[in-house]
């Protein structure tokens, strides 16, 4: 890696990203003071529930410094289910990680509310799902699942957790250790703790990274459920393009490391977004034209390895995920 | 699993086939008097057990130099498991604690010994000496156990809004149980050894106190079985405290 990192963006969209009415081009704005546009502004919302704006992130490291966000900018509505795509180490973790308030950004501004990210934590009002499930080995998946209220200081409501389980289909398994169950399985009781006190803001990590793809959809399916019903503004990481676009009202491209707002691309699907849906040509249609942003991506990155094919890249896209 | 247990089952035997070794050794020098006089065979020692006075006074001095030892090794381990709770609530102390537990460590526990009789006295100072024996190791264990809670799980109860005192009881502590188990069979043979050396100090009774008595008695026998009930208390203590480690540990990591 270059001390400044090559900002490969291909001056150019690959050829598919033809343009519709819906996807606003990003050019990544430098300076973020010098860019007077801002997402919200055209959405026509005024409550931003999230906010990045020229967030840089570095991780200095001995002698090398890594650059894992170059001047994001990013905005999630109240409300809103934001998707976040891009290249692995390309900072999407590091951009809920700053929302948590878990990191400090080296440059920039991250606001929750309106308010630094702790205070919503220290209300316990922010749910997250780690990319690693994160699970304490000597607690029952119950009381996993009920430690957001113990760490509230709340009497456990021991219906909701029983309904959590439940609806992660986890309900025979309240009683066993994480160790006993599956990587999928722990991945559910993770997103069941997120939720158990129906947080106002709901970060997940690749959430379902090692599910199946049935039981990836099904609880796809339940979020997008959960979602309609509550209205939790959500911020969810995902390498797989069709369950981004699935669930959100925003897909947000990153490009590869340094991390930048490379596309936003606006989903009017209209909801509820069954399993029909994913059969029809304008769902394929949008994640066609993202998956070739993110191929575009991964072949300008590789450069002078002349080998590397759109192709390729799409392979190696849908392979790592874990 | 089945590997597991295999293994396990080799280690009981070596084990086995070492300490029959021993004793067969043991036997052999005293037998041919390899190492002079000193040095009975094993059955020698085993003969005086026949003597029922022999048998109550040894089996009394086991049993209290047991009671010392494992009251030292219980206020060992709770003082320092406190004090070190205390070092990570309050990070300012942290380095002063560190500094005090090596020096004390640091200080040979025979010095200590006149010192206690003349503060503690006589029946107290074997428990105390066992206290100190445990402290370091106890203290160092629990220190590092409660740093072994993972990242992940860190950043969970920190994003979830946890407070110092919730992360420590929700998460420090029980992700410290394997180390301050492994402190507690590390200290527990320890704490034996500070009971004895405790007692050689003049104590009322005890191993320490028949060992000491033999030795100016020249009751080689006595001397010898004293000294291989003490060991054998050590081995007992350390395999008690493995097997509860063994079987608790594993819940917690
Ligand atoms: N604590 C850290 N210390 C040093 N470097 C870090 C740290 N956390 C992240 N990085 C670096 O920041 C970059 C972005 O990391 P991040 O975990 O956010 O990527 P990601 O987009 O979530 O990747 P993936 O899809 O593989 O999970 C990487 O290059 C990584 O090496
Ligand atoms: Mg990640």
């Amino acid at each position: 890696m270059g001390k400044s990192a090559p900002a490969s963006i291909p001056p150019t969209d690959p050829d598919t990203g033809g343009g519709p009415a819906g996807s606003t081009e990003e050019g990544t704005a430098p300076d973020p003071d010098a860019d007077p546009r801002t997402e919200s502004a055209d959405a026509g919302s005024p409550r931003a529930a999230l906010e990045l704006s020229g967030v840089t992130k570095h991780f200095p490291l001995r002698r090398r410094n890594t650059v894992a966000l170059d001047g994001v900018d990013l905005t999630v509505e109240q409300g809103e289910f934001v998707s976040l795509l891009g290249p692995s180490g390309c900072g999407k973790s590091t951009v809920l990680r700053l929302l948590a308030g878990l990191e400090e950004p080296t440059t920039g501004r991250v606001r929750v509310h309106d308010r630094p990210p702790a205070a919503l934590v220290n209300d316990h009002r922010l749910g997250i799902a780690f990319q690693q499930h994160a699970l304490l080995p000597w607690a029952s998946i119950a009381d996993n699942v009920a430690l957001p209220f113990r760490v509230a200081g709340r009497p456990v409501d021991r219906a909701r957790v029983t309904e959590l389980l439940r609806l992660t289909g986890l309900e025979e398994f309240a009683e066993a250790r994480p160790r006993q169950l599956s990587g999928g399985m722990r991945q559910r009781a993770a997103i069941a703790r997120a939720l158990a006190l129906n947080p106002e803001v709901l970060l997940l990590d690749e959430p379902f990274g090692s599910l199946d793809a049935v039981t990836r959809r099904r609880l796809n399916f339940e979020l997008a459920r959960i979602w309609s019903e509550q209205r939790i503004t959500t911020l969810l990481v995902t390498h797989d393009v069709e369950e981004a676009v699935l669930l959100a009202n925003r897909v947000v491209v990153l490009t590869g490391r340094p991390g930048r707002v490379r596309h936003v691309e606006h989903i009017d699907l209209p909801r509820p977004r069954g399993g029909r849906l994913t059969r029809e040509p304008r769902f394929h249609e949008v994640v066609d034209r993202l998956t070739a942003l993110l191929d575009g991506d991964l072949a300008s990155r590789a450069g002078a390895d002349e080998g590397a094919t759109a192709q390729t890249g799409r392979r190696w896209l849908r392979r790592r995920g874990r | 699993m089945r590997t597991v247990r295999d293994s396990r089952v080799q280690t009981a035997l070596l084990v086995a086939v070492g300490a029959v070794l021993a004793l067969a050794a043991m036997e052999a020098i005293g037998r041919f008097q390899l190492l002079g006089r000193g040095w009975p065979p094993l059955s020698q020692v085993l003969d005086i057990l026949h003597t029922p006075a022999t048998r109550t006074l040894l089996g009394r001095s086991l049993r209290t130099t047991a009671d010392e030892a494992g009251l030292g090794l219980l206020i060992g381990a709770l003082v320092s498991v406190v004090v070190a709770v205390l070092g990570t609530v309050l990070p300012v102390l942290q380095a002063g604690l560190d500094r005090l537990a090596a020096v004390l460590n640091a200080v040979p526990l025979i010095a200590l010994g006149p010192l206690l009789i003349a503060t503690v006295g006589r029946e107290g100072s074997p428990a105390v000496i066992a206290a100190l024996a445990v402290g370091f190791v106890m203290f160092v264990s629990t220190t590092s156990g409660l740093e072994a809670a993972s990242t992940a799980h860190r950043d969970v109860l920190a994003a979830l809004g946890a407070s110092r005192t919730t992360t420590l009881l929700r998460l420090r502590l029980p992700a410290a149980v394997p180390m301050v188990l492994d402190g507690l069979t590390q200290a527990a043979p320890a704490a034996v050894l500070g009971a004895i050396v405790g007692e050689w100090f003049g104590a009322p009774s005890g191993l320490g106190l028949l060992l000491v008595s033999a030795m100016q008695n020249y009751q080689t026998e006595l001397l010898w079985a004293a000294g291989l009930a003490a060991a054998l208390l050590a081995i007992v203590s350390y395999a008690v405290l493995g097997t509860v480690r063994s079987l608790m540990a594993w819940r917690f990591r």
